[in-house]
């Protein structure tokens, strides 16, 4: 499928407002930003269908469930743990997604998991036979965790409809990628459950969305799972407060010369799809919205501690299931 | 009714749900037909319902319970097999750090209608005894279940899969071959949270759970005969934990023994007993006496497993040690 000028134009809004998200957000305590990473996460959870679900990497979560539906408002709020959080404050926003727009994030802060819970969500796919595929997303950090493993060799066995994204951005926190996995690429790991693997230029958001669609078509029919590795950089620290200096300058260099949305937006100018002028306007625009939801979300109240809920531990019964 | 063993109580429960509710589906490893399941766990299931609903899996136990919460939040009642209580540990990332958290932590977005099934306890097997009952039920928002009798096994079989919470159900090899006893025919849930009074009395109160049931009923018989008279009360939830049917019975004994087959330090009923000593310690002596097994790594030599653990006369020396103190 080749992208035509509407789907460019579509990728290129949710590219900037990504990046405005990324760049705004890292000026706040504890965010954890995935500037210079847009494009993987644009370019992997961008026209999931309605009914399909997802399970995002943390870094970038925020854009997956906006683009799924969520309020940019809200979302920042729950990332600020404000009363109109998603959740009323009860779980950290920045790296736990609204499940009502079928997005899953991290109910605990421990690397592995959605992505993990995400092959189920697949075999749920597969047992209601509706011919819905996931994507989860997830870093090439957490590619080196034991349930990564199984879960992909999971997939693979029962042949599952997902699709396996790695946002490798070359580094865990200060572990640079070629000191911690010794295959040349996340995908080369893809031999070793039989399924395909498949890299990818991570700062070419048409290059990460196609991708991922031949993917989930392959999915959507039944052929099984596909690991995408995805190659980025993380141009922002790990999180706020982290000033990078662990990467070579070099190294900074030569990716932001790959810039993702720089390179969009060479891309939509010279085939005539946008002008500058356009573009910019785009860029204000999202600037302009993101500002006004990180100020709205900082007007908004504190968590009311009615949300503290001691009693709300489990879900209750089913009235009907429990007496049948 | 009708008269089944422990394993056969189980699996019939497993039946009566997924003939009720096509969303059901079990998933394991050797589950199939060849193995049916360790101790035959599954037997029967993969003739009647077939690959699609009896899913063998590869060794993977993080991955199977991670499967199994990423179905169940998307509409399924998935019943994972986790062969051996021993590889609980294997679960704990997504099991006790995400599982037990959706719930609440969504405020109410998702609910994990997840059974995880475990064979524990000393038995047949000499080895995988190891319950980590500790570990699972030291964690906010996941159902602990431990049946005593096939009666009770069928039953909270069926809470435990109609249940919207994960629930951890333990299956003591034990008593799982063992004599065949009256069950309800039809599916009738056990409320989870529910404590059973197995036997009434009047001047001490064992709570047990388990095997150690049993052993506490052998106790009580003998214990009848000196003329001491023993209430035995088997929580068949652990947790959530009905305190207030073990209040009720130590208000009127003021006197408790606890018998599980945990380690001593980290069992989940040193809780409950805390619980008693708040509630009801104000109100006079309250002797209380714990026999657990030994905190050390479980040995296997058969002599050694046996000492380990509770037996009668250590049951029989715990009554004593309360009764002797007047009330
Ligand atoms: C199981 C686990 N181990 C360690 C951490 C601490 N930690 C948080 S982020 C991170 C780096 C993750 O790297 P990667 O998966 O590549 O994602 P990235 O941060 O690069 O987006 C680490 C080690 C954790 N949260 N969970
Ligand atoms: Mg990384």
């Amino acid at each position: 499928m080749k992208p035509d000028e509407n789907l460019k134009v579509a990728l290129y809004q949710n590219l900037v407002k990504a990046r405005e998200l990324e760049e705004q957000m890292t000026k706040l305590a504890g965010f954890h930003a995935g500037v210079g990473e847009e494009a993987v996460v644009v370019g992997a959870f961008f026209g999931l269908k309605d009914g399909e679900y997802c399970a995002p990497h943390y870094r970038g979560a925020l854009t997956a469930a906006h683009m799924r539906g969520a309020d940019l408002h809200r979302l920042i709020a729950s990332v600020m743990g404000k009363a109109t959080s998603y959740t009323r404050g009860r779980v950290r926003g920045d790296i736990c997604l609204p499940f009502q727009f079928r997005t899953l994030g991290m109910f605990s802060g421990v690397l592995g998991n959605p992505m993990n819970i995400a092959t189920g969500m697949a075999l749920a796919s597969k047992q209601r036979g509706d011919g819905t595929a996931v994507v989860t997303s997830f870093g090439e950090g957490t590619s080196n965790i034991g349930g990564f493993h199984e879960a992909l060799n999971l997939a693979a066995c029962l042949s599952l409809p997902i699709v396996y994204v790695c946002q490798n951005n070359g580094y865990a926190m200060s572990t640079r990628s070629d000191y911690s996995i010794k295959t040349g690429s996340v995908a080369d790991r893809a031999v070793g459950y039989g399924i395909p693997g498949i890299e990818v230029d991570g700062n070419d958001v048409i290059a990460v969305f196609e991708a991922v669609q031949t993917a989930l078509e392959r999915a959507r029919a039944g052929q099984g799972p596909t690991l995408i590795d995805a190659r980025t950089y993380r141009l922002s620290g790990h999180y706020t407060g982290d000033n990078n200096h662990y990467q070579p300058s070099e190294e900074r260099e030569a990716w932001i010369a790959r810039d993702p949305v720089a390179r969009l937006r060479a891309d939509l100018a010279a085939s005539g799809i946008m002008d500058e002028a356009r573009m910019d306007e785009i860029r204000s625009a999202a600037h302009a919205e993101v500002a006004a939801a990180i100020a709205a979300a900082q007007a908004d109240p504190e968590a009311d501690l009615s949300a503290l809920g001691p009693d709300d531990l489990y879900c209750p019964d089913d009235a009907e299931r429990a007496s049948a | 009714m009708t008269q089944m063993t422990f394993q056969e109580a189980v699996v019939a429960a497993i039946v009566e749900e997924m003939d009720r509710d096509p969303t059901v589906f079990n998933m394991g490893q050797d589950i199939g037909p060849i193995y049916m399941g360790a101790m035959h766990s599954a037997k029967g299931l993969s003739e009647k319902y077939g690959a699609d609903r009896i899913i063998d899996t590869p060794i993977s136990e993080t991955a199977m319970t991670g499967a199994g919460i990423g179905a169940a939040i998307c509409g399924m009642r998935p019943i994972v097999q986790i062969m051996f209580a021993e590889f609980l540990g294997m679960t704990i990332t997504p099991l006790a750090c995400e599982a037990s958290a959706m719930w609440y932590k969504s405020d109410g977005q998702i609910s994990v209608p997840l059974v995880i099934r475990v064979l524990c306890g000393a038995g047949p097997h000499r080895g995988h005894a190891e319950d980590y009952i500790g570990i699972v039920s030291s964690v906010p928002g996941i159902k602990v279940v431990m049946p005593s009798c096939p009666a009770d096994a069928k039953g909270l079989m069926t809470a435990a899969i109609r249940d919207n919470n994960p629930v951890i159900f333990f299956e003591h090899m034990g008593i799982y071959h063992g004599p065949r006893q009256e069950v309800p025919g039809e599916a009738v849930a056990i409320p989870l949270g529910k404590a059973d009074v197995k036997r009434e009395g009047a001047d001490v109160t064992i709570v047990a759970t388990g095997m150690m049931v049993q052993r506490a009923q052998r106790a009580a018989d003998k214990l009848a005969a000196e003329g001491t008279s023993v209430e035995i009360i088997d929580p068949r939830t652990i947790v959530p934990l009905d305190i207030e049917t073990v209040l009720a019975s130590v208000r009127k004994t003021r006197r408790l023994v606890v018998v599980t087959e945990s380690w001593r330090t980290g069992d989940p009923l040193s809780d409950m007993v805390s619980r008693v000593a708040e509630e009801l310690g104000a109100e006079g002596p309250l002797p209380i006496a714990r026999v657990a097994l030994q905190d050390t790594a479980r040995p296997f030599a058969l002599p050694l497993t046996r000492a380990s653990m509770p037996d009668l006369k250590d049951i029989i020396d715990a009554v004593h040690k309360v009764t002797k103190v007047q009330k």
